[in-house]
């Protein structure tokens, strides 16, 4: 019962602290995920570049490469790297530690939704291409029309997926102080020197957090599934 | 047949999949108003044919002349030759995330052929043709093997073709199914539409074509009516191949 007090008491007293992290939260991952969408479905288009010359495709190569090291490396190196190394590289922008913390989540997350984008597309049947094209519509254009539609049903479950992770992983920014809900439990744990009952209630907010959001993927896979 | 009327005109034709030769030179004239069947055993070269004379397959050499035009040429504009020919698949291929109706219209519309009324009644009238026209706002998934292939054959007949190229249209039905949709095909052919169709289904071969060819190893061994090929077969690989096909 002890437990359920300290928690209630640490509730009462640090609710702002708690709310305040888990806004900021919800913010980073926002952030991440809609750059990561745009800049995720442009990396992919990358990959799928067929510019080139001979057998050497560049632009698909460096896309790739990007895609290997950044899945290839812990985010938390990513983390480090961007919080030492681009207030250092860039002084004269003046990046503040949550805007580093903020790029690396992004960079990481762009290669994650790039390779989602494109097994999306690459999942669907290549003789809706054949088709398009032998209608006449340029490869363009049976891309917009036809392809994509439907690779959307393959990506955006994939996607929320994807979101949800993003989520979980803002909680490393609390490695540099960054004021996400994982630095509100070491803020109070400084204070209260408690550990196990701020960070049951972090773990329930997250868990609600990341629930609500699986609970929307479920109902929006239901609804992409019933006019397919 | 006289010389203008020839629609299409391929010299030559090598295709080759990495070291795997599929066409070993294909020389071949096909003339306005035509029925060709391409008929052989599997891996003879017949889908690749076909799918050459439209450039879903680039050839590896050789020429393909489309109504006087090299459309092989780098400079070809292909979509717009696209346009001009007709392509049914085995697998029908209809686009799932469309309706019935503007699967049968989007390309037309989009590629600025007709606008969006006039387009309406055609559709209507398509639809209607191979008995559709009441599943005109429903999505394929609802359709059967056989009304979805009804439906790719108007959705390529929506772009006003020169010439329909069907790659064995009938293959992947239920054998229920395969009935309906050679009628359509039967149909088609009365309004005197230029055909090239790669099918296993001899009888109908045999009843529809001009002129039919035998593939066997990346080229045609044999051709002539049907009568010549079906009845009389020269060459020993077409007899093989008639021997267990036909019984």
């Amino acid at each position: 019962m002890e437990f359920f007090k300290v928690m209630a008491d640490i509730w009462c007293e640090y609710w702002g602290l708690f709310l305040k992290g888990l806004g900021l939260t919800i913010w980073m991952g926002l952030l991440t995920v809609i750059f990561s969408t745009v800049f995720g479905s442009l990396m992919a288009m990358m990959r799928r570049s067929t510019w080139g010359i001979g057998k050497f495709r560049p632009i698909s190569a460096i896309a790739s490469v990007y895609v290997e090291v950044i899945r290839g490396t812990p985010i938390l190196l990513q983390l480090y790297f961007f919080y030492f190394m681009m207030p250092k590289w860039f002084p004269v922008l003046n990046l503040s530690e949550f805007t580093c913390v903020l790029m690396a989540c992004c960079v990481n997350s762009v290669a994650y939704v790039c390779e989602i984008v494109r097994a999306g597309i690459q999942a669907v049947d290549n003789g809706q291409m054949e088709a398009a094209r032998s209608l006449g519509l340029n490869s363009r254009q049976a891309m917009m029309k036809v392809v994509l539609p439907q690779a959307v049903k393959n990506i955006l479950p994939a996607l929320c997926n994807e979101f949800v992770a993003v989520v979980k992983e803002t909680s490393l920014a609390s490695t540099f102080f960054c004021g996400e809900l994982m630095t509100q439990f070491k803020t109070i744990n400084s204070i209260t020197f408690r550990v196990l009952e701020p960070l049951t209630i972090i773990g329930i907010i997250y868990f609600l957090l990341t629930f609500t959001m699986s609970k929307f993927i479920a109902a929006l896979e239901r609804r992409l599934g019933t006019d397919a | 047949m006289l010389k203008n009327d020839l629609l299409i005109s391929v010299e030559d034709l090598h295709k080759s999949f990495g070291r795997l030769e599929v066409l070993k030179g294909v020389s071949e004239n096909i003339y306005k108003g035509e029925v060709v069947s391409v008929i052989g055993p599997s891996g003879g070269g017949k889908s690749t044919f076909l799918r050459c004379l439209n450039l879903l397959e680039i050839p590896s050499s050789g020429h393909i002349y489309f109504e006087g035009m090299d459309i092989t040429d780098k400079k070809a504009d292909i979509d717009v030759i696209r346009r001009k020919m007709g392509m049914v698949f085995q697998h029908f291929n209809v686009f799932p995330n469309m309706t019935v109706g503007e699967n049968v219209s989007m390309a037309p519309i989009l590629l600025k052929k007709k606008n969006k009324a006039q387009m309406d009644d055609i559709t209507k009238e398509l639809l209607n043709k191979v008995g559709l026209l009441e599943k005109i706002n429903d999505y394929p998934a609802k359709l059967s093997g056989g009304q979805k292939q009804r439906l790719a054959i108007v959705r390529a007949l929506a772009m006003e073709p020169d010439v329909m190229l069907f790659d064995e249209p009938t293959s992947a039905l239920d054998p229920e199914m395969v009935g309906e949709v050679l009628h359509v095909i039967k149909e088609l052919v009365k309004t005197g539409m230029t055909t090239v169709i790669v099918t296993h289904e001899m009888g109908f071969a045999k009843e529809i074509s001009d002129r039919v060819f035998f593939m066997d190893g990346g080229i045609i061994a044999e051709k002539g009516t049907p009568d010549e090929v079906f009845a009389n077969p020269q060459n020993p690989r077409t007899k093989e191949f008639l021997g267990k096909v036909l019984y």
